[in-house]
């Protein structure tokens, strides 16, 4: 059974047109996200990712479809429980962190007590409790980043949507901002996320969501989409680093070469023992695999012209 | 002087004003949030952006300082006319030789038209007279019915009560003298003296239309300088939300009706928190001077102005906060700025104009009725005199009705405009959608 009619959809976009002048940004996108999961929402620049996002929260007008919450059309008191973290980090430069927040938080309907009880809570967890009589504009993009982070969670959404959280952050800071997302998850939130970083993506997310031109162009699990789609083998030849013995044989493809690994796309009728001969042409084979597909690689044959 | 323990007082009250916001601001820094949220428990929303915006505001140090520039400037106005009119409310006279019972009597009675108390001593002769006065022991002195004599030169321009007493002095005994050389008896010369003047009267009622107009100049000054730094932040602070794209993560909470009116309301109630102020220092500080600047017709004119301040700043603060919606750059804000600006340039000159000429010519009656323009245009036709209450109520009411108008578009414009990213937004593009 395919992914989208396996899980409980929970958030669902349906049929979603957007048009700038002459450009499509959403060309009848549909997709849901099920709760409980972290989900990827992969797509190259200019895919529509960030015009759907702001869709769900009503930030853009539509020109066609629906955005349904547990089967209902969503409104202002929806989006309230919904937690946005946007592409382009917005805060106040120079208002106080912890003030800042709360304010967020009141504006979401959370109590005073309750907002600043929250507060303190997630400036501890994102390890910057000390910086909530600070100013925005003195922290560090990392800082910045968390205390966005700390905005789009201050009122515990449901539904917790994501451009790009991960953008320009260190080790540590992908590791904090990314086991808060999964740990959001787990506790039964809709944690949908964008980001170029297919890596990270791919150690983070059950499942992926990917668009193209403002069509749906692939979604799944991560290990459905990478088990599927023709054979491919990692094949290392000692001391290559090129893989250009890899080039010219018939019925293969050279899909990636990483640190002297060549990964090759086989066709159905093509022989593995053709490959491997080639490489042993070029050299001594130490490495000789059927693979996955790598996230990576799902999303380039997704997005492919 | 008594106007100096006021002086005083107000001083006080501001700099015990900004201690506080400023503790406040330290006790925030030093701990964990802890503030009371009136207006948002009274208006959800719109009024927890008010809030934040009112705090924000009374925060800054720009407010503090044009708080203080305002009553500098008004205590200006107050004080320094009533300096002008009159130094000291008692003055001592010297006569060399001795005063006669009937000197005495005429002196009494010229001081008490200057409203002016006077000692009168005797001193030996000129040579003491011309010390005294030099030391300031003596304001002025008769010496005997050849001369007035004072410390400095009277100028023709200086209107103070010595000043006066000093020409009247001068006026009255020269005239005795030549009464007393033509051969006129003492009881004559009395008669004379003490004759009183025909009355004038006029056609018109009589009004106190120099003491308002002269209010309504500090009035339209007032409005002119409070509208145009409250939309200067109306403008910035909606251009810098959009530049610093906090904008988009409140919109994901609060509808942009929502949002733009709390910002609105925030910054509107700052301003009348600032004229308030304003007008209450202005009140107490005529009252301790003894300033006729709030007599007669002129507490009607600081209603009208504060009343039109409020209708004034609502209606083009939807506009500018529109036209802050359009931009995210500097630069790109001061070319938006300057044609918003020119009805309010336009309102205030020709305002300015009328109330300084004391006639409320057809052009003000015409832009008492637009709303553009009405804010300074009111409160001068209400100080010139000739309006009559329903004109009021009918010039409140198209500034009302034509602010939800504007409203209502200005809403629609920065809903569509204020999430756009890149250079300035053109209008065109987003009726294009």
């Amino acid at each position: 059974m395919p992914y989208r009619d396996r899980v409980r959809a929970e958030l669902e976009l349906a049929g979603l047109r957007r048009s700038f002048g002459s450009v499509v940004a959403l060309d009848n996108l549909s997709f849901s996200v099920p709760s409980g999961q972290v989900v990827g929402f992969l797509g190259p620049n200019g895919a529509g990712k960030t015009t759907a996002m702001r869709a769900i929260f009503g930030l853009t007008d539509l020109d066609g479809g629906s955005v349904r919450w547990r089967g209902q059309s969503i409104g202002a008191e929806e989006r309230r429980r919904f937690g946005y973290m946007p592409e382009e980090r917005g805060l106040y430069p120079s208002m106080a962190v912890g003030e800042q927040i709360e304010y967020l938080g009141r504006l979401h309907g959370l109590s005073r007590s309750q907002a600043a009880n929250s507060v303190r809570s997630w400036l501890e967890r994102l390890d910057i409790g000390d910086r909530a009589a600070s100013k925005v504009e003195s922290l560090s993009h990392g800082n910045q980043q968390r205390v966005q982070l700390a905005a789009a969670l201050v009122h515990d959404p449901e539904v917790l949507i994501l451009d790009e959280p991960l953008a320009g952050l260190d080790p540590s800071g992908i590791d904090a901002i990314g086991a808060v997302l999964v740990e959001r998850a787990r506790t039964g939130c809709c944690v949908l996320f964008s980001s170029h970083q297919l890596d990270l993506v791919e150690d983070l997310c059950e499942a992926v969501t990917i668009i193209d031109h403002g069509r749906l162009v692939a979604t799944g699990t991560v290990d459905e989409l990478a088990s599927s789609g023709p054979r491919r083998l990692a094949v290392r030849v000692e001391g290559d680093r090129d893989g250009a013995w890899a080039a010219a044989i018939p019925g293969a493809r050279v899909s990636q070469v990483q640190g002297g690994e060549v990964r090759l796309v086989l066709e159905s009728t093509t022989d593995s023992d053709t490959v491997l001969a080639a490489a042993q042409s070029a050299g001594r084979v130490i490495e000789f695999v059927f693979d996955r597909r790598r996230l990576s690689e799902v999303f380039r044959e997704a997005t492919a012209p | 002087m008594k106007a100096i323990p006021y002086a005083i007082f107000a001083a006080l009250v501001v700099f015990a004003i900004s201690r506080r916001l400023r503790r406040r601001r330290d006790q925030e820094k030093a701990g964990p949030p802890t503030r009371r949220d009136y207006l948002g428990s009274l208006l959800g929303h719109t009024g927890l952006v008010a809030q934040r915006e009112v705090r924000e505001r009374l925060r800054g140090r720009f407010f503090r300082v044009i708080t203080l520039v305002l009553l500098a400037v008004v205590a200006a106005a107050i004080v320094i006319p009533t300096l002008h009119s009159g130094s000291k409310s008692s003055q001592t006279l010297g006569v060399v030789g001795t005063a006669s019972p009937a000197l005495r009597r005429e002196v009494d009675r010229l001081a008490r038209n200057e409203s002016l108390t006077v000692h009168l001593v005797t001193v030996a002769d000129l040579e003491t007279a011309r010390l005294q006065l030099s030391s300031g022991r003596l304001d002025l002195v008769i010496n005997g019915t050849t001369s007035i004599l004072v410390n400095k030169p009277i100028s023709a321009t200086d209107i103070s009560a010595g000043a006066q007493l000093a020409r009247s002095l001068a006026a009255t005994l020269g005239v005795q003298q030549t009464f007393r050389a033509a051969g006129l008896s003492a009881t004559q010369i009395a008669q004379i003296t003490q004759a009183k003047a025909l009355p004038i009267r006029s056609v018109q009622p009589e009004s106190n239309r120099s003491t308002a107009q002269s209010t309504s100049l500090i009035g339209v000054i007032l409005v002119f300088v409070m509208l145009t730094q409250y939309l200067t932040w109306t403008l910035m602070g909606v251009m810098e939300e959009k530049a610093s794209r906090v904008v988009e993560v409140l919109l994901a909470a609060v509808k942009p009706i929502d949002l733009l009116g709390g910002k609105l309301l925030g910054i509107g109630l700052v301003a009348l928190f600032q004229a308030g102020l304003v007008v209450a220092f202005a009140l107490i500080l005529a009252k301790a001077v003894g300033s006729d600047l709030l007599h007669g017709t002129a507490p009607l004119v600081v209603v009208a102005t504060l009343i039109w301040l409020v209708l004034g700043y609502a209606f083009y603060s939807w506009v500018y906060a529109a036209a802050g919606s359009l931009t995210e750059r500097q630069d790109q804000v001061q070319s938006l700025a300057l044609p918003l600006s020119v009805p309010i340039i336009f309102g205030y000159i020709i305002s300015l104009t009328a109330a300084g000429s004391g006639n409320a010519s057809v052009l003000v009656k015409i832009l008492a009725f637009l709303p553009p323009t009405a804010p300074f245009a009111v409160p001068t036709w209400v100080a010139l005199g000739g309006i009559a209450w329903w004109e009021l109520v009918f010039s409140a009411a198209i500034s009302v009705v034509s602010t939800f108008g504007i409203a209502r578009v200005a809403a629609a414009i920065y809903r569509r405009a204020v999430l756009r990213a890149g250079g300035r937004v053109r209008l065109r593009s987003l009726l294009a959608g």
